[in-house]
């Protein structure tokens, strides 16, 4: 009976049915859009509000770099006077009378203190970058242009000296005690002739930025990286087997060295700068600065122990170049390196040790 | 300015009054008849012929030595008065560069959220009829997208992670389209400097060094050459740069191809690839030498007739622009991708032949493989790219 029906019935049904359905969708679909329409001119209202913020922020941003280019003019100019000036009163001072002495004196401490300030400044102020790091960066400006960010920036370099720090100590150990392959030797001397590159960039920036880490810190760095090429270019032989244990021993125990460092500079540093008392940009490095010696008296025979292995490792090598199946250059160049920075680093750790020693004595002195 | 003393000023008239106090006793001394303490400046060899000549002696060079005092005085005077002006313009510039850094941030968080917006908003419009109006507004919201990314360009951007890993949380966003310019001309500058270097390095190793030493040099040359290009590269596209996908991965790769060519100790296979290999980036720095001349020149030409985005560079490998008068680049290319074939196949064939125990070799047949594979099929699919789009102009 239902076969009997005309089709055309249940297809107009069907067709109205669509039709209502149309109708139905329609104005929905017309809403949706007119409601789409109603949110682009919203956003529109921010945009033109973002456009005039944009506009302003990019006229301040002008601003600021023609001040940074006078800034910077001003005070290379007033460098340069000062430096004029320092070096006729040392002139002055052979031929200047008691009470002249004193003047001379008192001005060139003024001078010195006024280069310093003029130092702070810079930091703040878009510098040239070094050789290194315009060869590695382009002409990028470095510069963190805040104490707050400067701040940052060191903290952060510091926590990643630290994972560094402990994925050396896991690697180290797993290649001294767990696998023995030359691979894996390769594999870790590769991270650690990327880990001192990348700390020599970091610290270039942070000397642009006004850290005063100088000298044999940053040397050794460079030194460190030469070394640990050198050490991936060994081939493996029954020399590289002789001294492979005791290097991976050493770079564990240094290491582990560093990572007792960290907690105790960083902890020292914070004390101190809380109360006022260091440059904000000191940073912990592998060596002992002059404020360490604030309660850090502990770490020094760890520090000691960590140079003199190293001379261990260069009198080893030495011995090593000696054997008569020896024929590997980089045994020869390895003791020198190692012994380079054995010097490096007794001589350094010596020198701020005694100046400490020295200032405490003279302290002493002047209470009593 | 915080944390820091005016200095100077307090100082300065201690200086004058020691001055001006040393000025009178001299003179009074001068003047007075007794044994007067002898200056320093009075030469001990000049013996006075009477004692008015001693002490105009005395007199002219205490004049001329507190002349000369004076005048440093009178500078670091002069040097003070420039010194307070300074002090107030450089409070003045960190006071701005706070504002501007406030700035930054809220309108980056500003951006951030119209670009929210919009998605949702598009997305909401996807639901909608097919209308013309519905279409209009579809590519509004495409043009509002794009402006908003250039005004992006003048705010800090977040570094991506090899950026950060290397460098810390240092903005390495240029703020001006000059700046961009310059950095990037820079860096096709360092790529040609280095080129010129490694091929004459390598010309050197090949025709006078037969030593793993020396070309233990080349290689590390080589590996600092490419993760610099990887560091300056990610700089390059946080700044706006298309160079995009495989050409980027290709230095990550010849990074590590270098590495493992480092490790590879001296031994008969070693002689044996060594000059293929010296051979091979001679041919390698040539073709970038070329690749570089035309490029740029094609480049130059492309942006002064207002066709191309600035921040494209001279990769290696042939972008989608490079049809225009480069087609002669082509097979040095090809000839350059296939010879990555030729060693990965050498060194295959050395490995069987030799045995296994240098994992170099292995390793490296692979990794030519990889290069050639990436290099050739990318280079294929732009031209294949190009002559479709030639073919759809023509019809």
């Amino acid at each position: 009976m239902w076969r009997s029906h005309p089709p055309a019935s249940r297809d107009s049904a069907s067709g109205d049915c669509r039709g209502v359905c149309k109708a139905a969708i329609a104005p929905v679909g017309k809403m949706a859009l007119n409601g789409c329409l109603m949110r682009w001119q919203e956003l529109e209202e921010e945009y033109k509000g973002l456009q005039e913020a944009h506009r302003q922020y990019k006229q301040k941003l002008q601003e600021v770099t023609e001040l940074q280019t006078s800034c910077s003019a001003s005070i290379r100019c007033q460098k340069q006077k000062l430096q004029e000036l320092l070096v006729h009163l040392r002139r002055y001072q052979t031929k200047a009378s008691a009470e002249e002495l004193d003047t001379v004196k008192a001005l060139q401490q003024s001078i010195k203190e006024r280069q310093a300030v003029f130092f702070d400044m810079d930091a703040f102020l878009p510098q040239k970058n070094s050789l290194y790091l315009s060869l590695v960066l382009g002409s990028i400006n470095v510069t963190l242009l805040s104490r707050q960010a400067k701040f940052a920036y060191k903290d952060e370099y510091e926590k990643f000296k630290l994972y560094l720090t402990i994925i050396l100590i896991v690697t180290s150990f797993a290649c001294s005690f767990l696998v023995s392959y030359r691979v894996t030797d390769e594999i870790f001397n590769f991270l650690l002739v990327w880990y001192y590159c990348t700390l020599t960039i970091r610290e270039s920036i942070l000397i642009s930025n006004g850290s005063r880490i100088k000298g044999w810190w940053v040397t050794h760095h460079y030194v460190s990286t030469f070394l640990s090429g050198v050490m991936l270019t060994w081939p493996d032989g029954e020399m590289y087997q002789i001294f492979r244990s005791q290097f991976l021993y050493f770079s564990l125990y240094q290491s582990f060295v560093q990572f007792l460092q960290y907690y105790y500079q960083s902890g020292c540093l914070y004390r101190l700068r809380a109360l006022g008392e260091r440059h904000n940009m000191d940073l912990t490095v592998e060596g002992f600065q002059s404020w360490m010696w604030r309660g850090l008296t502990f770490l020094l025979p760890f520090i000691f122990a960590d140079h003199f292995w190293q001379l261990h490792n260069a009198i080893t090598l030495f011995k090593l170049a000696r054997h008569p199946l020896c024929k590997e250059w980089q045994v020869f160049v390895l003791a020198v390196t190692f012994l380079v920075l054995f010097l490096g680093n007794i001589l350094t750790t010596l020198r701020v040790v005694q100046q400490k020693v020295q200032r405490k004595t003279e302290s002493k002195s002047k209470i009593r | 300015m915080p944390n820091h003393p005016n200095l100077g000023s307090p100082h300065h008239p201690i200086f004058q009054w020691k001055l001006f106090q040393s000025f009178m006793r001299q003179n009074r001394e001068l003047h007075c008849s007794n044994a007067l303490n002898t200056p320093k400046q009075t030469k001990s060899s000049r013996e006075a012929s009477s004692p008015f000549a001693e002490l105009l002696t005395r007199r002219r060079g205490c004049t001329m030595a507190d002349r000369s005092l004076t005048e440093t005085l009178s500078e670091w005077n002069d040097l003070q008065k420039g010194n307070e002006g300074l002090q107030q313009v450089f409070q003045k510039y960190l006071d701005d560069l706070q504002t501007t850094s406030y700035k930054q941030s809220e309108i980056s968080s500003n951006i951030a959220r119209q670009h929210r917006h919009l998605a949702d908003l598009a997305k909401s419009l996807r639901k909608c009829e097919h209308t013309p109006e519905a279409v209009a507004l579809r590519i509004q919201i495409q043009q509002r997208d794009n402006e908003l990314r250039e005004m992006e360009g003048f705010l800090p951007k977040p570094s991506g992670k090899y950026l950060s890993l290397v460098l810390g949380n240092l903005n390495v966003t240029l703020f001006s389209k000059q700046a961009k310019f310059s950095y990037k001309v820079e860096y096709e500058n360092f790529k040609l400097y280095l080129t010129c270097t490694c091929f004459l390095l390598t010309l050197a190793l090949r025709l006078w060094n037969s030593y793993k030493t020396i070309d233990t040099l080349l290689n590390f040359l080589l590996v600092w050459y490419y993760c610099t290009l990887t560091i300056r590269e990610s700089i390059l596209v946080l700044n706006g740069s298309r160079i995009k996908g495989w050409w980027v991965t290709h230095h990550y790769i010849s990074t590590f191809l270098t590495g493992v060519m480092l490790t590879w100790p001296d031994s008969i296979m070693y002689q044996k690839f060594r000059l293929q290999y010296l051979d091979f980036c001679i041919y390698l720095s040539l073709v970038q030498f070329l690749q570089y001349y035309y490029q740029s020149g094609s480049l130059y030409r492309l942006r002064a007739l207002g066709q191309r985005r600035s921040l494209d560079i001279t990769v290696e490998g042939f972008q989608s622009w490079m049809w225009r008068g480069l087609t002669f680049l082509l097979p040095v290319l090809f000839f350059g991708h296939f010879w990555q074939l030729y060693n990965a196949i050498t060194l295959y064939e050395m490995a069987c032949e030799c045995g296994w125990q240098e994992w170099q070799v292995p390793v490296q047949s692979f990794t030519y493989l990889l290069l050639f594979v990436g290099n050739f099929s990318t280079t294929l699919r732009v031209l294949l790219q190009k002559l479709r789009e030639k073919r759809q102009k023509i019809s």
